[in-house]
């Protein structure tokens, strides 16, 4: 009885752990910067978020996204101000929802149909039988056996 | 049987698709990219003149077609392009085209004394902390937008830009507004 008990209450300390530690918790404005210009793109680098280009117009662009973040603004209004400028292009990760977002769509669709053709084949087909051998064929078989084996010895 | 039917049918259309885009695609010019901002109202600004002489505001020119362009005196494409832009602006002198220059990440030292040098005498303002590139997606200088007299941005040139292209966008937009 009493093993019983400690372990339920061990339990109940480990879920009590785990919704403390999974609960959302308010990010803090320079938490916020840095999740958005890791989203976004560098336009003057190459495949570099802002966050990571020490370029000038990343500079500029991290201090616009800290003002709009001081503003109040969401990170969603921060996002599209940028996509109204540049274009989906200027996300690093495509959102789903758009033209785009081929690029997350096609991989998937590529591996269904190579799943259902894969399905379709095994089901469908029934494998091709290896031809008998002819007796002519099984003769010299038969023969080059004996001429290896009376060559040992 | 069917199935290897289906499937040489869909290798065919997957293989017209590419073709057919990769066409689209090489037809298109490079330097007239239509992202962004193309088609939709040209954001708002109002910003320092770079000759110090006051603010200017986009919204002093409605019921122009505006030509901006963002340049700057490091910008070696900038100064190739510079002797058409000059008589483009000459060509619509007093009319109702207006040109406008935005300095691209440069001092306002330099920036001036590039616009003496190059004879530059249209209106240019100063773009310190880039927020009127980064709400017009500006990859870098040159860059060079047509606005109609509606507002709304209607051409975009990457790269440096010749006189012919300039006219061309500006008649268009001037037939458009007589429409």
């Amino acid at each position: 009885m009493r093993t019983r008990v400690v372990i339920a209450a061990a339990l109940l300390a480990i879920a009590a752990a785990l919704v403390l530690a999974a609960r959302p918790h308010e990010a803090t404005a320079e938490e916020r910067v840095d999740r958005i210009t890791t989203e976004l793109r560098c336009p003057v680098c190459q495949g570099l978020s802002v966050k990571d280009s020490p370029s000038e117009t990343a500079r500029q662009m991290r201090n616009l996204v800290a003002e709009r973040v001081r503003e109040g603004k969401t990170d969603a209004e921060i996002e599209a101000e940028f996509r109204a400028a540049y274009g989906d292009w200027v996300l690093l990760s495509p959102p789903v929802a758009s033209w785009s977002g081929l690029v997350w769509l096609a991989p998937l669709a590529v591996i269904g149909a190579g799943f259902i053709l894969a399905t379709a084949r095994v089901r469908g087909g029934t494998p091709a039988r290896a031809a008998e051998p002819t007796a002519a064929q099984v003769a010299a078989l038969r023969e080059r056996v004996a001429r290896d084996e009376a060559a040992d010895g | 049987m069917i199935l290897s039917r289906a499937l040489r049918i869909a290798i065919v259309v997957a293989m017209l698709g590419l073709v057919v885009t990769l066409a689209l695609a090489f037809r298109r010019d490079p330097h007239d990219i239509r992202t962004g901002t193309v088609g939709k109202p040209a954001p708002a600004f109002t910003a320092d003149r770079l000759d110090g002489a006051g603010r200017l505001s986009l919204s002093d020119y409605t019921g122009k077609v505006v030509v901006m362009n963002f340049f700057a005196s490091w910008c070696l494409p900038c100064t190739q392009e510079n002797p058409a832009l000059v008589r483009v602006y000459e060509r619509y002198r007093g009319s109702d085209v207006v040109m406008l220059g935005v300095v691209y990440q440069e001092s306002r030292d330099s920036a001036l004394s590039y616009v003496k040098r190059m004879g530059i005498s249209w209106p240019a303002i100063t773009d310190d902390d880039g927020r009127v590139a980064l709400s017009y997606g500006v990859f870098g200088p040159p860059e060079t937008f047509f606005i109609g007299p509606d507002g709304v941005i209607a051409g975009r040139h990457i790269g440096p830009i010749d006189e012919t292209t300039l006219i061309t966008g500006i008649e268009a937009l001037r037939r458009e507004a007589t429409r």
